[in-house]
């Protein structure tokens, strides 16, 4: 009994991977059973097959076979890189510049912190009648949905900079610029990937609300397109690529996440 | 490890490396709390002077003052005659809490007060492995500050301050947070540099034992707030090493300094619990 226990607990590769494996298989064959078991146009299986096309079958289709979904999917990266990067571009420097100035800080904390917390879909009418349809007011959307959670953690970060190592700096006579490459942002950073991350799922939220309600694009489109149609596989198998651009990018915050973080002496 | 105790360091045949210090009757407020005043002191060229006192009676306070740092609120601090008002070539610190910045390795570490001298890449090349040797850290040059022990993580920030190749240096309780063989191996090899380098020394202590042993004069820090209350001449033989510690003239100073300060450090101990 007490060897069944500590096999169920061991946190060996294997057992690790196999109970991966075992949920995910677990998850499919429900899936599968529950798609078999409702109307077409309610819900869609995961193989599928006769008279119940299948969201395996369809991704396949989107995205090896289907040039126009594939040109839908380009323009939603687009959309989510331009928003992201505009966020990251604009919050970073701001939150470090906060941290230094307390004036400044006083001045926009409390409008940050009602923006932080603000569902910025409920801001998409007013982006909407303010700007108009095209591809910047969407960019907009992405980068609201981005920029505070960013600005947010840099903030936080850079506020919790040791003064001990403000001090040392300034002991060794170092400029203001030099202060911010060898003490803030390194210090910060692991703060502002956090933040990274975060946004990156908000992003994501925004991309899809932004192709909703402003001129329908990308893969926003495809989903109302396809939910239009009743056509349930195509909704699902397009959910599937908005989960997996959403992991991609979670993924690749982590791993710079952890690439800055290896001087806390963690992750290791 | 092997230092040549002559060898030709990057900067030696600089005959001049120190200062004389001069602290005229200077006082430190923090709002309504006076932590020091009316405190007169001399550092000559070339010599350790202690400073010891209880915990909380303005040791790091008053090192900040003297580093520029910190405005004081009475008086005035010149060295070499040039009052002090903001942290100085020249003069470099050495901190209780290490002070290393946890994402620079070693040579990173040691190298930084050069690189914001505006040292050129090449120098810092010549320079950091020279003072990284000197320190006793060959071979952990790419090492990170939470992969070092304590005495070998100030052992870092004190590469990184001689690197400076100061006139004055400012030790503020570097050893107190080390263990207590790392931190007699470390006063042992702190004064072997000193003899290679001579430079005046500010050695802020809470350790009676630390400032006798390493002091040419011991400065007494007592009251509330706090004041010098004697200076010691020392004049222990050198070179002090472990022998010194056996020194019949070293028990009775420590002893002396200790009856000095032991009502003072039952007044601490009972105002912290
Ligand atoms: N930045 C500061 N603001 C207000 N009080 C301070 C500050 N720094 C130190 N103090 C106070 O000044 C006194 C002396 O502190 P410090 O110089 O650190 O003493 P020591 O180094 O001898 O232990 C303490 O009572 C401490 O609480
Ligand atoms: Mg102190």
């Amino acid at each position: 009994m007490s060897k069944v226990l500590a096999l169920i607990n061991s946190d060996h590769r294997s057992v690790r991977w196999g109970t991966v494996i075992f949920s995910l298989l677990v998850g499919a064959a429900l899936w599968e059973s529950v798609g078999w078991s409702f109307n077409q146009a309610i819900m869609a299986p995961l193989i599928g097959g006769a008279d119940h096309p299948g969201t395996i079958p369809r991704l396949y289709k989107y995205i090896v076979h289907d040039e126009e979904y594939r040109l839908s999917l380009l323009q939603s990266v687009q959309l989510f890189s331009t928003g992201f990067a505009l966020a990251v571009v604009f919050s970073v420097p701001l939150g470090i510049i906060m941290a230094r100035l307390a004036t400044l800080r006083v001045a926009l904390e409390s409008y940050i912190l009602v923006l932080y917390v603000t569902p910025m879909i409920a801001l998409i009418p007013f982006i909407l009648s303010i700007l108009g349809f095209d591809f910047w007011p969407k960019v907009l959307v992405v980068f609201l949905f981005a920029f505070f959670p960013i600005l947010y953690n840099t903030l936080e970060g850079a506020r919790s900079v040791k003064p001990e190592l403000l001090e040392v700096a300034k002991s060794f006579r170092s400029s203001e610029v030099a202060i911010w490459f060898d003490v803030l942002i390194p210090y910060t950073l692991p703060y502002t990937l956090t933040g990274i991350r975060q946004a990156a799922g908000r992003a994501l939220v925004g991309m899809v609300a932004a192709e909703f309600f402003l001129a329908t694009s990308g893969l926003g489109e495809e989903l109302i397109t396809a939910s239009r149609n009743f056509d349930m596989a195509g909704v699902l198998a397009t959910i599937l690529v908005i989960t997996g651009l959403g992991i991609t990018f979670m993924r690749i915050a982590q791993a710079f996440e952890q690439k800055y973080s290896a001087w806390r002496g963690v992750n290791r | 490890m092997s230092v040549d105790l002559n060898a030709d360091g990057p900067a030696d045949g600089q005959s001049d490396r120190s200062a004389r210090i001069e602290i005229n009757s200077i006082g430190k407020r923090y709002g309504d709390l006076q932590v020091f005043q009316d405190i007169n002191l001399d550092f000559n060229e070339r010599e350790i002077v202690t400073i010891v006192g209880p915990s909380g009676c303005g040791k790091t306070t008053l090192l900040r003052c003297i580093d520029g740092l910190l405005p004081v609120s009475e008086g005035e601090i010149r060295i070499e005659g040039e009052l002090m008002t903001t942290p100085r070539e020249g003069v470099a610190m050495v901190f209780q809490h290490f002070g290393l910045f946890p994402w620079k390795t070693v040579f990173q570490n040691v190298g930084y007060g050069l690189k914001l001298a505006g040292a050129s890449k090449a120098e810092i090349a010549e320079k950091v492995p020279y003072f990284i040797n000197l320190v006793g850290l060959d071979g952990f040059d790419s090492s990170f500050p939470y992969q070092l022990s304590g005495g070998m993580q100030q052992r870092c920030g004190l590469a990184r301050a001689l690197a400076m190749e100061p006139s004055v240096l400012l030790m503020d309780e570097p050893f107190a947070a080390v263990d207590a063989q790392t931190r007699e191996i470390l006063q042992f090899e702190l004064l072997r540099i000193w003899d290679m380098r001579p430079m005046t020394m500010i050695f802020v202590t809470h350790s009676i034992e630390e400032a006798v042993l390493m002091g040419d004069r011991v400065v007494v820090l007592k009251g509330r707030p706090s004041s010098v209350f004697e200076i010691i001449d020392v004049n222990l033989p050198a070179p002090r090493d472990r022998s010194t510690l056996a020194h019949p003239r070293f028990s009775e100073l420590r002893e002396h300094v200790w009856g000095t300060l032991m009502d003072e450090v039952r007044a601490a101990e009972f105002d912290v619990n």
